[in-house]
């Protein structure tokens, strides 16, 4: 029995499920039927609106007789005639154009974006990030400070999380005590109070032990002598670490990782891979005092043979000092901060092409 | 093997399919990601000959194709990603099929002898099996050149 042909296509690796030509004759005529629902849709709308006595019979009174179901309706239709027309110029301007052709013009638009003032110019090193923000803070012992992974320290989202849901929770027991006020009781509302306050206390225990970690555990500097770093040279790399506490491990390294984006379903995963790990320091029972912090003061050298920093759309090979301590009131840390690698010996061209 | 910011010489021609048959033809070096993560792809150079052009030049000729390579990315063979170079020709048929052919080559630094591997962690494959892996591919990656050359030749 001859089977019916799909109207859409399925990556399956390097396969392809299904024809192409039957994938774009589907998306196109989605995006047409989309495009024309959405014009039908704010046509009644205009009609109903300038020219009440117009509008169809089959079309129900109620559901044009509000200003806010018109409204409702007018959104709906003028994003079904966006999507929809933007969805069929895309499909149709990329007909018959290749993967390469495609990158061309990618590439093209992007130089003429680069060229409008403010944009900076090129580094000479394609897809290696310029790492500009590394090297704004100068070091008070080498010549840079390097500023720490963002999110990775991060006390903002606890402290938010805290104050808004406890300020939820003060306006509904102000809701519920009202309501015995003047004798109309909210009794569900007065039953939501009680696991409503125990999630409060534990997003109000949850800031509270983070911001001990973090003045605990005290600031970690790290400063470098240059940047952006060349394999098969040698740097010298300051470590310092604040804080009152006693460290049962203490490691200070450079790490390369592999992070990769992926698309599984509707989902889109990251998955990180360490490449290469070079030790600086391992030091146990590390004891740190105030008056006295944690520091050192290291010679490296980047082996010859290794990946430089990259920067790609869905793939990225980043390059960073970590510095790890298991410490014991408090919880173990792991603080990173980014360096970019370049090419060995490469020399920046920018007039290359 | 090239050198990064160094020039790429290459030649070909297309045996076996007259000109007749060709719509058009698009030529490029690029590099491109393979492994877990979603493609990039970026062309560095890139020549589309039409069919009045591809009457002129005669392509069964050996023709040729230069350009001068960046700086970086460089070739790399790790764990979640690859990063390949090649030299891609797509034909495009009077009959509306597309033909592709790839020659890959790696890019390197002055003081490389290799591409760029990652070092496994413990665990991992080693460095020898990962060598052999890379002959094999380039072995699979020769064949499906090949394989595409012969339906050329039809």
């Amino acid at each position: 029995m001859p089977r019916l042909p799909m109207p859409w296509s399925k990556k399956r690796g390097q396969r392809t499920l299904g024809s192409p030509f039957a994938g774009v004759a589907g998306e196109v005529a989605f995006s047409t039927a989309a495009f024309l629902s959405g014009v039908f849709g704010l046509s009644l709308v205009l009609i109903s609106r300038f020219a009440p006595q117009q509008v169809p019979d089959q079309v129900p009174a109620e559901a044009l007789s509000s200003n806010l179901s018109s409204w409702v309706m007018g959104i709906v239709s003028v994003a079904a005639i966006v999507i929809g027309a933007t969805r069929l110029i895309f499909r149709v301007m990329h007909l018959n154009a290749s993967d390469e052709m495609r990158s061309v013009i990618a590439t093209k638009a992007a130089a003429l974006e680069r060229l409008a003032p403010g944009q900076g110019g090129e580094s000479g090193l394609p897809n290696v990030p310029r790492g500009k923000s590394i090297t704004d803070s100068p070091g008070e012992y080498l010549s840079y400070r390097l500023p720490i992974l963002a999110g990775q320290d991060g006390i903002l989202g606890p402290a938010l999380l805290a104050l808004f849901w406890n300020t939820a929770w003060i306006i509904l027991l102000a809701v519920v005590v009202s309501g015995f006020w003047i004798d109309r009781p909210r009794w569900i509302i007065a039953g939501l109070l009680i696991p409503f306050a125990l999630i409060g206390r534990w997003s109000f225990q949850y800031f509270v032990s983070q911001m001990r970690q973090r003045l605990g555990v005290g600031p970690t500097v790290v400063e470098i002598s240059d940047h952006p770093l060349k394999p098969g040279h040698a740097y010298e790399v300051f470590v310092s670490q604040g804080g009152r506490l006693k460290l049962k491990r203490l490691s200070v390294e450079l790490v390369c990782e592999e992070e990769t984006f992926f698309r599984q379903g509707t989902d889109v995963r990251v998955e990180r891979h360490q490449a290469f790990g070079q030790v600086i320091s391992k030091q146990r029972d590390v004891e740190v005092d105030p008056q006295s912090p944690w520091e050192q003061q290291f010679s490296i050298q980047i082996t010859g043979n290794v990946m430089h920093s990259f920067a790609g759309t869905h793939n990225a090979i980043r390059w960073k000092f970590v510095v790890k301590g298991d410490s014991r009131p408090w919880p173990s840390f792991c603080r990173s901060y980014p360096v970019v690698v370049h090419p060995p010996d490469s020399i920046p061209n920018p007039s290359q092409r | 093997m090239y050198r990064a910011g160094g020039e790429l010489k290459a030649t070909w021609r297309i045996s076996r399919v007259s000109v007749d048959e060709l719509r058009r033809l698009e030529i490029s070096v690029l590099w491109h990601t393979e492994g877990k993560g979603d493609e990039d792809l970026h062309v560095h150079h890139f020549e589309r000959i039409t069919d009045v052009p591809l009457k002129e030049i005669g392509v069964e000729n050996e023709q040729s194709i230069q350009c001068v390579l960046p700086a970086s990315p460089l070739s790399y063979h790790g764990q979640l990603i690859r990063l390949s170079w090649c030299v891609r020709m797509r034909l495009f048929l009077e009959d509306g099929r597309e033909v592709l052919s790839e020659s890959p080559f790696y890019v390197v630094t002055e003081l490389q002898t290799a591409p760029c591997v990652a070092t496994p962690s413990e665990g991992e494959t080693q460095p020898e099996e990962i060598q052999e892996k890379k002959v094999i591919a380039r072995a699979s990656r020769a064949s499906q050149t090949r394989s595409t050359l012969a339906s050329l030749r039809r």
